[in-house]
C-alpha cells in the first residue's frame, strides 16, 4: 500500500469535478433546480467517504474504487443532465451497490472455500434463464427481464459473474472439475471435462442469444476464450473453440433476423437510416457535433440519440464534454485494467487468481464491446458501459464484481491453492 | 512463470482495443465529421441555422442575389430577383430541404468549418447568433438577365462561359420556378406535377440530342483522320446500309470539301465522314471531351451520353451527324465550344468565383483548371476559322454582328415529337467572339424552336453582343 498522500490528490480532484460540474448544471438550468445541489453534494461525500474508509481500514487496493468512483461521478452526472429524475434513481442504486460492494468484500473474505460451490455456478444461471423465458417482461423486443414486486431485474447481468465463478473453479485444477470418484483413465477424464466445460459454456451462450442477449452472449464468449488461453493446460481447446465459432456466426447470422438486422446497420447505417440504421446514425451525429472539446454539459442534443442513458451513455459523453472526454472514460478503464492485471499478477490463491482475472477481463471487453458498438467500430450489440450507465441491474452487479475485486486486492487473504500449469 | 505471462499479453491486447477505441474516435473527429454534422438526418444542424444568419450571394460584379432577412424570430431567405437564379443558387427550404449552390455550399454559407470543429463551442445549439460567408458567383447580373428575357415563353436553355477560364457568365433554364419558402410550399406540389418541368434545371442536367452542332467534333476527328482536303459529292441525299439521310430541305451542294460542308451544314457529306472515322475515330474523340464522364462543378451536371458498344454503318452516320443516341448537356456544349475558342483545351466550368469570410478579411479564390485537351491546337483553330465561314456564308448568318467577328454552328435536332411530325425540331446554336481573341462562348437550345438559325442563333447573337458591348 503507497499510504494516504499519493492517494489524497486524485481524491481531491474528483471531488472538486463533481463540485464544479453539479455547480454548472444547477446555474446552465432555466430555473433553480435544487435537487441537483442535493444530489451533487450526496455524491461528493458518498466518494469521498467510500474512498477514506477504504485506506483507513486497509481494505485491500486502494486506487480500484478511485478510478471507479471517477467512471461513476462522469455517468452519474450525465444521466442527471439527461432526466433529473432518472439521476436521482441512479444515486439510489448507486448506494444500493456501494453498500452490496462492502457486504461482498466482507463475506467474500469470510468465506473459505468458494470452490465448492461449483454446482450452483453451473444451475444457478440456467434456472434464471428459464425462469427469465416463462416468466420474463418484454422490453425493446428482448425477453430477459423477470418483475418482482415491481422491481425489474435483468438475470442474466448475474449470470455473467457466476459464469467466471464457474470457469474459475474449473481451471484451478485444469480438466479435473467433473468425474473426480470415476474409475476411468485420465485421457478420458480430460476430454470429458473438456467437452462438459465446452457444453456448460455454449448452454449459457445459447439461452442469452435466445433472450437477444447479444452483448452478454458475444462478452461470455470471450471472457472463455481468453481464460482458456490463459488457464487451459494447453492450446487444443482454446484453438479448437476459436474455429467453431466461425460456424457459429454463420449460422446465428442466417437463422436469426436481429443479428442480420445489427450486422447490416454496421456495415451501412445511410441506407435505412429512419429504420435499422437509426441508433447508429443518431449517436455518430451526437459524436460528430462533439468535436475535440465537446458543446459543454447542457449544451448539446444527446437527448435525441435512442436509449441515451443506458447503451449509448458514451454517445452523450463525447457531444458534450468532446472527443476529450469520451477519450478520458476509455482510459479510465484502461487504467482499471492495468491496475487489476497488476493485483493478479501477485495474487497466490488460483482460485482467486482466476476468478479476479476473468473479472477483470470482463470489465475490460464490455467496456470494448459497447463503446466499439456506438461508435460503429464493430457491430452494435447492446450491453452496458460498466458504472457509467443507467441501470440497477448493471450497477449493482458491477459493484458485487467490484467487491470481489477488491477482497481478492487483499494480501491478508492470499493463501497459496491450487495447481499452475505450463 | 507462464502463465503471467499470457496474463500479461492479455492484457497488452486489450489496452491495445482500448487504444483502437481512441485512434478510431480521432478519425471520424478529423474526417467524417462535417458530413456527420450536415447529414440532412441530423436534426442538430437546424438548430445551428436558426442562430446563424446565412451568408449572401452575388454575382460577379457584387450584384446582391441572395441574402437573409430576419423575420422576428424566424429567418427568412430572400431572393430578389425571384425565379431568375432558381436553377443556379437553387433554393433553401425548412420543408424541402436545399438545392444546388444552397446545398452544395451550406457549410461555407452556415459558416462551419475545421476551425469551429476543433474549438467545439461553434457547434453548440445555445450559440450566440453567427454569421456565414458569402460568395461570388461568376455570373454576370445582366448576362443572365438578358437570357431569361430572350427565352421568356420558350422552353430551353442558355450558357456563356468565358472560353479561357471557363467561368460561367450565364447560366439560364426556362421555365423555372420562385426559389421563396413561401411559394415553394404554395406551389411544390403542382410544379412537381407540371409537364413542363420547371425543376428541371435544363442547363445543366437537361440531355438533348446535339444535332448538326456536334459536327464541330467530327470535324476536328476528321481533320485528325488526314480527310481535311477531301472533296465530297453532295447529291442531296445518300443511303447508308438502307437508311436514307437527307440534307436539310434536301438541298444538293455538288461538289464540296469539308469546309464548305460545315457551313452549310451537310448531312450527307458528315454521314460518310462518320463510316470513314468509324467506331475508333468516335471512341477517341468522345473520350477526349468527356461523354460519359461525371463532370466536377459546383452544382450537379448530367453526364452527356455516346452509349455505343458496337456501331453499325448507320449508327455511324447518325451519329456524326448528333442523332441516334447521342445526347448531351448545353453546359457541355457551351464547354466544347470554349474548348475550340481556346485553342483546343477545355477549362474546368466555374460557377463560385470567391468565398469572402463575413469578417470581409478571409477570401479564397477560385482557380481556373484544365480540364481536357480536346484537340491539337492547329486543328482547333482550322475549325475556328470554319465556324466563322458558317456564320459569314453559311447556315449561322443569323448569328452576324455588325463589327464583330463572331463564330458558330447551327443545329437543329430531331426528336420524338418532331419525327411524328407534332412538333419543331430543337433549335441550338453553339459560338464564340471575338473570333481573334475569344471572351465569349455560348451554347442556346429551344426545345421544339425548329431550325437552329431561326430562333437559337438570335438568341446567341444578342447575348454576344450584349456581353462584347
Amino acid at each position: 500500500m503507497l499510504g494516504e498522500t499519493t492517494y489524497r490528490k486524485p481524491l481531491y480532484l474528483i471531488a472538486v469535478f463533481n463540485i464544479m460540474a453539479y455547480a454548472f448544471l444547477f446555474l446552465s438550468g432555466d430555473s433553480y433546480n435544487w435537487h441537483i445541489i442535493a444530489l451533487g453534494t450526496f455524491v461528493t461525500l458518498l466518494i469521498c467517504t467510500v474512498c477514506l474508509v477504504i485506506i483507513k481500514r486497509n481494505t485491500g487496493d486502494e486506487y480500484l474504487f478511485l478510478i471507479i468512483s471517477m467512471l461513476l461521478s462522469i455517468g452519474l452526472l450525465m444521466i442527471s443532465r439527461l432526466n433529473k429524475g432518472l439521476g436521482i434513481k441512479q444515486s439510489i442504486w448507486v448506494t444500493v451497490g456501494i453498500t452490496l460492494f462492502f457486504l461482498i468484500y466482507y463475506a467474500y473474505i469470510r468465506v473459505d472455500k468458494w470452490e465448492k460451490f461449483t454446482h450452483l455456478y453451473i444451475f444457478l444461471p440456467l434456472v434464471s434463464y428459464l425462469v427469465t423465458l416463462v416468466f420474463g417482461k418484454n422490453i425493446n423486443g428482448a425477453v430477459n427481464w423477470i418483475s418482482i414486486g415491481g422491481f425489474t431485474f435483468q438475470p442474466s447481468e448475474l449470470s455473467k459473474i457466476l459464469f467466471v465463478f464457474f470457469l474459475a473453479s474449473y481451471f484451478k485444477e485444469p480438466d479435473a472439475l467433473f468425474l473426480k470418484d470415476f474409475r476411468c483413465s485420465e485421457k478420458t477424464k480430460v476430454v470429458v471435462n473438456r467437452l462438459l466445460l465446452m457444453f456448460i459454456t455454449y448452454l449459457n451462450i445459447g439461452f442469452l442469444v435466445i433472450q437477444r442477449e447479444l452483448g452478454t452472449a458475444v462478452l461470455m464468449f470471450l471472457v472463455f476464450l481468453t481464460l482458456l488461453y490463459v488457464f487451459g493446460r494447453d492450446l487444443r481447446t482454446f484453438f479448437l473453440n476459436s474455429v467453431l465459432i466461425i460456424p457459429g456466426i454463420i449460422a446465428s447470422y442466417v437463422l436469426f433476423y436481429h443479428i442480420r438486422v445489427r450486422v447490416e446497420a454496421w456495415i451501412n447505417p445511410w441506407t435505412d437510416i429512419t429504420d435499422k440504421g437509426y441508433q447508429i446514425s443518431q449517436s455518430l451525429f451526437a459524436i460528430a457535433t462533439g468535436g475535440f472539446f465537446g458543446t459543454g454539459i447542457g449544451m448539446g442534443r444527446p437527448d435525441m440519440v435512442p436509449a441515451v442513458t443506458t447503451d449509448f451513455i458514451f454517445s452523450a459523453i463525447c457531444e458534450e464534454l468532446g472527443i476529450f472526454g469520451g477519450v478520458a472514460v476509455v482510459l479510465l478503464f484502461m487504467l482499471f485494467t492495468y491496475r487489476g492485471i497488476k493485483i493478479i499478477l501477485g495474487v497466490k490463491n488460483r482460485f482467486n487468481k482466476i476468478l479476479g482475472f476473468g473479472i477483470v477481463v470482463m470489465f475490460g471487453l464490455q467496456t470494448f464491446i459497447i463503446i466499439g458498438g456506438v461508435i460503429k467500430l464493430i457491430p452494435l450489440a447492446g450491453i452496458t458501459l460498466p458504472f457509467v450507465s443507467y441501470g440497477g441491474s448493471s450497477l449493482t452487479t458491477s459493484f458485487i464484481a467490484l467487491g470481489i475485486m477488491q477482497a481478492i486486492s487483499n494480501p491478508d487473504i492470499d493463501e497459496a491453492g491450487g495447481e499452475a500449469y505450463g | 512463470m507462464a502463465e503471467n505471462k499470457r496474463i500479461i499479453r492479455v492484457m497488452i491486447a486489450l489496452c491495445s482495443l482500448f487504444f483502437i477505441i481512441v485512434v478510431y474516435l480521432t478519425f471520424i473527429q478529423l474526417f467524417k465529421s462535417k458530413s456527420l454534422m450536415t447529414n440532412t438526418y441530423n436534426r442538430r444542424q437546424y438548430k445551428i441555422e436558426e442562430n446563424t444568419t446565412r451568408g449572401n450571394i452575388y454575382d460577379r460584379n457584387g450584384v446582391l442575389l441572395a441574402y437573409n432577412e430576419k423575420n422576428g424570430e424566424q429567418q427568412e431567405r430572400i431572393y430578389p430577383f425571384g425565379s431568375l437564379y432558381s436553377h443556379v443558387i437553387g433554393y433553401n427550404s425548412k420543408v424541402y430541404g436545399k438545392s444546388l449552390i444552397e446545398a452544395a455550399y451550406n457549410n461555407e454559407l452556415l459558416g462551419i468549418n475545421k476551425y469551429s470543429q476543433v474549438f467545439g463551442m461553434a457547434s453548440s445549439s445555445n450559440y450566440p447568433s453567427r454569421k456565414g460567408d458569402s460568395i461570388y458567383l461568376s455570373i454576370d447580373h445582366e448576362l443572365q438577365s438578358l437570357g431569361e428575357e430572350l427565352l421568356q415563353g420558350k422552353k430551353g436553355a442558355v450558357v456563356a462561359m468565358d472560353p479561357k477560364t471557363g467561368e460561367v457568365l450565364a447560366l439560364v433554364s426556362s421555365p423555372n420556378f420562385n426559389p421563396s419558402s413561401k411559394e415553394l410550399e404554395k406551389n411544390w406540389q403542382s410544379m412537381v406535377e407540371s409537364r413542363d418541368a420547371p425543376f428541371l434545371s435544363r442547363a445543366t442536367q437537361g440531355l438533348y440530342p446535339p444535332g448538326s452542332t456536334f459536327k464541330i467534333l467530327i470535324t476536328a476527328a476528321a481533320i485528325e483522320e488526314g480527310l481535311e482536303n477531301e472533296v465530297y459529292s453532295d447529291k442531296g441525299s445518300i443511303v447508308i446500309d438502307g437508311r436514307e439521310i437527307r440534307n436539310s430541305a434536301g438541298k444538293a451542294y455538288g461538289e464540296i470539301d469539308l469546309k464548305k460542308a460545315l457551313a452549310v451544314s451537310s448531312n450527307v457529306v458528315y454521314a460518310q465522314l462518320g463510316v470513314n472515322i468509324g467506331m475508333e475515330g468516335f471512341g477517341d474523340i468522345v473520350q477526349r471531351t468527356k461523354f460519359g464522364k461525371e463532370i466536377d462543378f459546383d452544382i450537379p451536371v448530367s453526364a452527356s451520353r455516346f452509349p455505343y458498344d458496337s456501331m453499325s454503318k448507320t449508327d455511324l452516320a447518325e451519329a456524326a451527324i448528333g442523332q441516334g443516341k447521342v445526347l448531351v448537356t448545353p453546359l457541355h456544349m457551351a464547354m466544347l465550344t470554349s474548348g475550340i475558342a481556346n485553342g483546343g483545351v477545355m477549362m474546368k466550368p466555374l460557377l463560385v468565383k470567391k468565398l469572402a469570410g463575413f469578417d470581409g478579411k478571409t477570401n479564397n479564390d477560385a482557380k481556373p483548371g484544365e480540364l481536357s485537351k480536346i484537340m491539337p491546337e492547329d486543328i482547333a483553330q482550322k475549325i475556328q476559322i470554319m465556324m466563322q465561314e458558317a456564320v459569314v456564308n453559311g447556315t449561322g448568318y443569323n448569328a452576324a454582328i455588325q463589327g464583330i467577328n463572331v463564330a458558330g454552328k447551327t443545329g437543329t435536332a430531331e426528336n420524338d415529337l418532331s419525327v411524328e411530325k407534332k412538333a419543331k425540331e430543337h433549335s441550338w446554336f453553339v459560338g464564340f467572339a471575338p473570333v481573334e481573341d475569344p471572351k465569349i462562348a455560348v451554347a442556346v437550345v429551344i426545345e421544339y424552336g425548329g431550325s437552329g438559325s431561326e430562333t437559337a442563333a438570335f438568341i446567341a447573337r444578342d447575348i454576344i453582343k450584349k456581353y462584347l458591348s
